[in-house]
């Protein structure tokens, strides 16, 4: 063979070398938008049926998905979509799948049990579901029987609405909010302390609504340092409830990463309001709610929307006191699935579990955001 | 074995005349109609060129990241979009910048395929960049101005680059390092690896040159003249570079680019993600994949196309992002940082002498029945490219930012800064309409805000796009926004609605029939200007407009100079001396 029929040999064999290497071994940017997959994968255990089944929900590839499962007649497709992704407009909806783990809980021949944990990402932050499929061997594969969650159904009912509401009327669409010619509600900081975390500084405090009129309300803080020039200045964002109702009260934390408390003088705090429109309405009842000691410390309950609209993300402020009353923590989960009329949401707000011993006493707050309600 | 010859070039190339009037019928109309404005880049180079138009002196733009530095990125076709709009818009004046580039890649073509094909060949070569599917790709549907720049003006200089190392004429030696310089000043990416694919096998083929016993009347170049005139040239050219860009080089070396890789499905593997290696690699490519058989064999056999084969296979094997490991292994870092339809791009003009003799020997062998079947191929590639910007564009939802920019212009509000959530690449055209400065922005590489660069994700108002490092990016910065004098967000995606609701912003306006919200946080304080450190001095704004734009004109004038007497090179005799052909292949 000469040198040239050589060449073109070796072009054409190692052209087709690299291809079948990034194909079957692919790097991962290639992984990644090929959904998680390689072609080296198929559903030849339940483990790998499992991962194959993620991989699909988080390709939003529903129908494959769907058409993969042991017992899809059962349900339809859409309901099986819809239990991913919520049956009303919810954190889930906003959610995409980011990763998933599998770890395999028990096996036998013919079937086995597998838990999946779904960790999705929403535009307010990350969340985790977790699943324990079954999983049943069908020939030389191995298909997973989808542990449906069926719609929840409200019966017809009628609720009347009783709840105070207040407008505020500005000069127009082009009026800048925030810079209305009134005068400010009257909040006040009733307590606000810095703690020391691993992760930096930690201002944690309570803020009243003094006034008659709501308020919308944020604090920011400003660390000193002892010669009294200014470290660092963060606000609360959405660690606190931004609109109080008179003589309402919220907690709010505001955290400094890489801040040192033994460098800080003292602590300027700034809390800010603004007369705004709100409504009493929805009203949201906690019920169960328990605050369960470490280890996996957490403040659990229920979220019981009494009003007729849906609500559709509730964020949990939980308040931790010590036996002085003193707040030693705040900590916070929003829920991913919506709040329909008269329907139980559980919520689990995480506890540290250091602080946990120091807790005597807790309480929530919920805030609220419903599509298309009153902002 | 006997050699077989090729059917001799009896016939003319085709006039560089039509060839230009081709390329002008194909693109001129597209042009005119702004069809490239639909593309992912092209209000990005819009907005570049405007802020030259304001301050030509001054690379600092205020208006992204809350100040940053365009000596981040080789002026040259901004600058030029710049001049011309004066005459007549921006818009407009990127269309001029961009036919230029066009019309110089069919001539830098022929060029750069003479030196591989018979003219004959060459000018079919040529003619088909007037059809390139990567070309219009990159044209329409990526708004890559500086890349589709660059290519032509390196093109153009290769032929010099050959003239000086080979036969050491100084008016080309002279012609080549202005042309390297110029198109440095475009496009620095583009010379630094057109300098493997492209340089490289230039260099190669004069020392193949003169190497053939047939033609004993072919000089060699002596290897001390060789690596003395090669030495010398990237010398000249190196130094003049560093000069020309200097305030590029030096943002690079006080600022480099250290932020979290963001994706890009060009890095994905086209066949276990089909949709990608359709928009890759099948509209790039087009009916060039079927000669791609024809140009590995062809450029085995023929000794002095190997190393033309070469930089095409190496190019061609990067372009093919994540489904080889080549890119990776070769680029290291910069494949996650690099996006790889370029690389398609120079592959397939690499591949274009090799297109151009194909395309002459079919011609020659079938006649009419090859000029039609190269016809409808040609056009079938040139219409998939430019259509394909409609079948997938950038930007889905085309609509009208002008009374965004008109609520941001007045009363005071462009006091503070704003962000765009679901605004897709319009938000350079709304940076180019508003007095506002923003946080966001489409320059990855030149944003030094923290809250940007710590997360793998690109611009803020696709978050949701880029999954949870977007998201966190987007928190980030909103809850800095007193810092920045963020006090605006302009909202066309209500899938951000709950995050803003929940940090404590309130929606107080409307616009465009309450499809976009404008969102506000109160108690933001007027944005003050940041990144001082980054601000470039005086002087180097003074480079920045002088240099480069220098550089072009520069390239202008030394273009004209006569190149004097031409030396007869085997190239014009290339077909009588191909070698090993053998009986039933394409040239039988």
């Amino acid at each position: 063979m000469n040198k040239g029929r050589l060449l073109a040999a070796f072009i054409s064999v190692a052209t087709v070398v690299f291809i079948v290497i990034g194909t079957f071994w692919p790097g991962p940017s290639a992984v990644a938008y090929a959904g998680g997959k390689s072609l080296l994968r198929p559903s030849s255990t339940p483990t790998a049926a499992v991962e194959n089944l993620g991989d699909e929900i988080r390709l939003l590839a529903w129908e494959k998905a769907y058409s993969s499962l042991g017992n899809k007649a059962q349900f339809t497709e859409q309901e099986f979509e819809h239990d991913l992704t919520g049956y009303y407009l919810s954190l889930r909806t906003y959610a995409t799948l980011e990763s998933f783990d599998v770890r395999p809980l028990h096996a036998s021949n013919n079937d086995a049990e597998v838990q999946i944990r779904l960790h999705w990402s929403s535009v307010v932050g990350a969340f985790v579901n977790t699943r324990n499929l079954r999983v049943v061997k069908n020939g030389d594969r191995w298909d997973v029987d989808w542990p449906l969650v069926k719609k929840p159904l409200v019966p017809p009912q009628v609720i009347a609405v009783n709840y105070l509401r207040w407008d505020v009327i500005d000069r127009g669409p082009g009026d800048d909010w925030g810079v209305q010619d009134v005068e400010a509600p009257h909040v006040r900081i009733v307590d606000m302390h810095p703690v020391q975390r691993a992760e930096g500084v930690v201002i944690l405090g309570e803020l009243l609504n003094e006034d008659v009129v709501p308020a919308y309300v944020s604090v920011r803080a400003t660390l000193l340092a002892k010669n009294g020039s200014p470290i660092a200045s963060e606000g609360s964002f959405d660690k606190i409830s931004h609109i109080l109702l008179p003589k309402q009260v919220t907690p709010f934390l505001i955290n400094f990463p890489n801040a040192t408390l033994s460098e800080v003088g003292s602590v300027r705090m700034g809390p800010l309001s603004a007369l705004v429109s709100a409504s009493a309405d929805p009203v949201i009842e906690i019920e169960n709610q328990r605050l369960n000691p470490a280890p996996d410390a957490s403040l659990t309950g229920q979220l019981v929307n009494q009003s007729g609209q849906v609500v559709n993300i509730a964020h949990v402020l939980g308040t931790f006191y010590d036996k002085t009353g003193q707040v030693v923590w705040v900590a916070d989960q929003y829920t991913d699935s919506a709040l329909l009329p008269q329907s139980p949401v559980p919520f689990d707000v995480h506890v540290p579990e250091d602080l946990a011993r120091k807790i005597s006493s807790e309480r929530t707050v919920i805030a609220t955001y419903s599509v298309g309600g009153f902002q | 074995m006997k050699r077989t010859e090729s059917v001799a070039p009896s016939e003319r190339p085709i006039a560089m005349g039509l060839i230009v009037l081709a390329a002008l019928a194909i693109h001129l109309p597209l042009l005119m109609m702004k069809l490239p404005l639909k593309s992912y880049d092209a209000n990005f180079h819009i907005f570049f060129a405007s802020h030259y138009v304001h301050h030509w002196f001054n690379p600092w733009n205020a208006k992204w990241y809350a100040g940053f530095s365009q000596a981040t990125y080789p002026p040259l076709p901004q600058q030029w979009v710049a001049v011309i709009s004066r005459l007549i818009g921006l818009d407009m004046a990127y269309m001029a910048v961009q036919l230029a580039a066009i019309l110089l890649l069919a001539l830098g073509v022929y060029r750069f395929s003479k030196l591989w094909v018979n003219p004959r060949a060459a000018s079919f070569a040529a003619l088909a960049s007037v059809f390139l599917g990567s070309e219009s790709f990159l044209v329409y549907s990526a708004g890559q101005l500086a890349t589709t720049s660059a290519a032509p003006i390196y093109l153009n200089a290769l032929p010099y680059l050959f003239e000086w190392v080979r036969y050491g004429k100084w008016r080309s030696f002279l012609k080549a390092s202005v042309l390297f310089t110029a198109a440095a000043a475009a496009h620095h990416a583009t010379l630094l690896f057109g300098s493997f694919f492209f340089a490289l096998p230039v260099l190669a083929l004069v020392l193949l040159d003169g190497r053939d016993g047939d033609r004993p009347e072919v000089e060699r170049t002596p290897a001390p003249a060789f690596v003395l005139r090669t030495v010398t040239i990237i010398a000249i050219v190196g130094a003049a570079i560093a000069i020309v860009l200097l305030p590029f080089w030096i943002a690079l070396i006080h600022y480099p680019v250290t932020q979290t890789p963001i994706p890009h499905p060009s890095r994905a593997n086209y066949i276990l993600s089909p949709q990608w290696g359709l928009n890759y690699f099948i509209v790039p490519y087009g009916a060039l994949i079927l000669a791609l058989p024809f140009i590995a064999i062809r450029g085995s056999m023929v000794a002095r196309l190997r190393p033309l084969l070469l930089g095409f296979w190496v190019a061609f094997l990067i372009g093919l992002g994540g489904t080889t490991p080549v890119a990776h292994l070769l680029l290291g870092r910069a494949f996650e940082v690099l996006t790889m339809e370029r690389f398609s791009y120079w592959a397939t003009l690499l591949a274009l002498p090799f297109v151009g003799l194909l395309a002459a020997e079919l011609i020659d062998r079938f006649r009419m029945r090859a000029v039609c079947a190269l016809t409808v191929a040609a056009a079938f590639t040139c219409a998939l490219a430019v259509a394909w910007s409609t079948f997938r564009p950038a930007d889905a939802s085309n609509f009208k930012v002008d009374s965004v920019a008109s609520w941001l212009n007045r009363d005071g509000h462009d006091n503070y800064r704003y962000v765009t959530l679901g605004f897709g690449n319009k938000i350079a055209r709304l940076a180019v309409l508003t007095d506002a400065s923003s946080v966001d922005g489409e320059w990855n590489s030149g944003r030094m805000l923290p809250e940007l660069t710590r997360y793998g994700a690109g611009a803020l108002t696709s978050s949701k796009y880029f999954g949870e490092p977007g998201l966190d990016a987007l928190r980030a910065v909103l809850r800095h926004a007193d810092r920045y004098g963020l006090k605006w967000v302009i909202v066309r995606d209500h899938y951000y609605d709950p995050l803003l609701k929940f940090a404590g912003w309130r929606q107080v306006d409307d616009l465009e029939d309450r499809t976009i919200t404008i969102w506000s946080k109160d108690g933001v304080p007027p944005a003050m200007p940041v990144n001082a450190p980054q601000i470039p001095p005086h002087w180097q704004g003074i480079l920045w407009g002088i240099l480069p734009f220098g550089s072009s004109i520069l390239a202008l004038l030394v273009i004209f100079i006569p190149d004097g007497r031409r030396r007869d090179r085997p190239v014009d005799h290339f077909l009588d001396t191909h070698e090993n052909l053998v009986s039933g292949s394409v040239a039988s």
